[in-house]
């Protein structure tokens, strides 16, 4: 409790502590539940009956389709939002005109803030029968599905996270320095070694912060594969979904949150470990 | 790279805008367009599952925004005097609960609470006195609230935190030097400046509750927000009357959310 000022130092847990018992209720209480639960048995009824195994964890392996599924659909859809977001970023931050940017940033951020319920939805719409294949039997190409396949779920992931992955490319694209760019110019560099040597380079912060939201939101994720997967391709949230809510095998459902968070922390400190050495702030990139 | 981003314009845009569209169609199917009405509107505005969900859904982001606005705005003044272990405890805890997903909050509190509640009810029932029907805890308004105040409230904490480190420090220099109390301090000088930051953050967590389906699908208990109803009815199958409430929806967290974009990006005045 080292403090600048001398006075209050009640003053100053007095205002932390309604977040401290939010954080200690709703955040580290259940996951010591959720990692107790996991070593223990499934009631005859569901729920939880006691005990100490190591069995939810050995069973792991019949969820096995969906953690391949995520692990494949998550780094997947995560480097085709990178691909399809950078260009944007570069064009935002470095080519459009400053009247312009702001109205065009807050454009590309709103999409995510807005219900990803409803988003998903238009896609069941538009790749349903009604939609695009019956746009292509008017041109004579019949048969067509595309609701409930794996393209189906990409798009809707692309679509969902795109502009999360946008923001924080702007970011560090906005603060380079743009002499250096002009330097480079000036020393005979191409374009594209330009780009390759120093615009590249400088954003990666940004595109490892953008890479990591994306990624940790796509392992969670449910609601695309439920409506665009069809029970086809499913994910460990879907899994989460049917084992919690469903079958009510709390315990399995606990191991399987479990490892879902590992895998997570895992992530999260591979990109600390990256970007500890930049000083580009994480803060600001969420907004 | 001008076209490459229009076209991402309307990759975003265009899906959004069929859905608007749609939700003003006349004809009886979802996904045929046959002239221009308001009818689904008037359908769904006259559906009590609809009323009944909306204003659960109202209700829960409004107590979710105010007390993540207070409780985030309470945290950050304090963490900006902290430094050391504390300091980084807090700003884990933040940022875990920022990027965490949401059906990892959802199951971890209903886990949670249905544990405790299942020790606390018995205990609670012998406690109570003879003849009263006992107090019985159970999903509901509170475990929304709660579930959805975790990410806001360390939302909120974020935007005023950067807020505070912008603000002009000589101005709270000056302030104390004419012997203004701590309190009128705050009260005249931080407050003015952080305000524009603790209202987008009001709104925005006030968007992200009335929009959040995967938390509030686990915690809701026997209650229905509108996204839960907007997801049991697109089970069923799709009806324009989806089409009216999703535009519904998505307008109030346009309005909020331009409002909150513009409040963020405001420059501070004297």
């Amino acid at each position: 409790m080292k403090d600048d000022s001398k006075p209050n130092h009640w003053l100053t847990a007095a205002l932390l502590m309604p977040t401290t018992m939010w954080f200690l209720f709703m955040l580290i209480l259940p996951f010591i539940v959720i990692l107790i639960f996991s070593f223990g048995e499934r009631a005859a009824v569901g729920g939880y009956a006691g005990g100490f195994t190591f069995e939810q964890y050995a069973n792991l392996a019949s969820r096995l389709k969906a953690f391949q599924n995520t692990l494949t659909f998550a780094p997947v859809g995560t480097l085709l939002s990178l691909l399809m977001a950078y260009p944007l970023a570069y064009y935002l931050a470095l080519r459009v005109d400053r009247r312009y940017k702001l109205i065009l940033l807050v454009l590309v951020i709103v999409p995510f803030w807005t219900s990803l319920l409803i988003r998903t939805y238009a896609w069941i719409f538009i790749l349903g029968g009604r939609g695009i294949p019956l746009m292509l039997e008017w041109i004579g190409i019949e048969g067509v599905r595309l609701v409930n396949t794996p393209g189906a779920v990409m798009i809707g992931i692309v679509y969902g996270y795109l502009p999360l992955m946008v923001f924080p490319i702007f970011v560090s694209l906005e603060k380079l320095d743009k002499n250096l760019l002009e330097a480079s110019n000036d020393l005979g560099g191409t374009p594209f070694k330009t780009f390759m040597q120093i615009t590249l380079p400088l954003s990666m912060p940004g595109v490892a912060t953008g890479c990591m939201f994306v990624f940790i939101l796509l392992m969670g994720e449910f609601l695309i594969p439920a409506f665009l997967g069809g029970g086809k391709v499913f994910f460990i949230g879907n899994a989460l979904v049917d084992l919690f809510l469903q079958s009510r095998n709390w315990p399995f459902g606990s191991a399987v949150s479990v490892t879902l968070v590992i895998i997570m922390l895992i992530t999260v400190s591979l990109y600390m470990r990256l970007t500890s050495r930049t000083k580009t702030g994480r803060d600001e990139s969420l907004m | 790279m001008r076209f490459y981003s229009i076209a991402v314009y309307l990759f975003l845009y265009v899906p959004i805008g069929i859905i608007v569209l749609f939700s003003f169609n006349a004809g009886r199917h979802a996904s045929e367009l046959r002239g221009l009405s308001i009818q689904w509107y008037g359908k769904a505005l006259s559906n009590p599952f609809v009323g009944d969900a909306f204003f659960t859904s109202l209700v829960v982001a409004f107590v979710v925004a105010i007390l993540s606005s207070l409780m985030g705005t309470a945290a950050a003044l304090a963490l900006q005097r902290l430094k050391g272990t504390i300091r980084i405890l807090f700003d884990g805890m933040i940022y875990i609960s920022i990027m965490i997903p949401g059906i990892v909050i959802g199951i971890a509190t209903l886990v949670a609470l249905v544990t405790v509640f299942d020790f606390l009810n018995p205990l609670l029932a012998s406690i109570w006195p003879e003849g009263v029907k006992p107090l019985k805890l159970h999903m509901g308004y509170a475990s929304l609230i709660a579930a959805h105040t975790l990410f806001t409230m360390s939302l909120v904490i974020i935007l005023v935190r950067a807020r505070i480190a912008g603000m002009d420090r000589a101005l709270i220099e000056a302030s104390t030097d004419l012997y203004a109390t701590p309190w009128r301090t705050f009260y005249q000088i931080t407050l003015p400046q952080i305000f524009p930051a603790i209202l987008a953050g009001f709104l925005l967590s006030f968007t992200f509750s009335f929009d959040d389906f995967i938390i509030s699908f686990f915690v809701a208990g026997a209650n229905t927000t509108l996204p839960i109803y907007i997801f049991s009815s697109i089970r069923r199958g799709i009806t324009p009357e989806v089409n009216a409430i999703g535009t519904m929806v998505l307008t109030v967290s346009l309005v909020l959310l331009m409002t909150a974009q513009y409040l963020m990006r405001l420059r501070t005045k004297r």
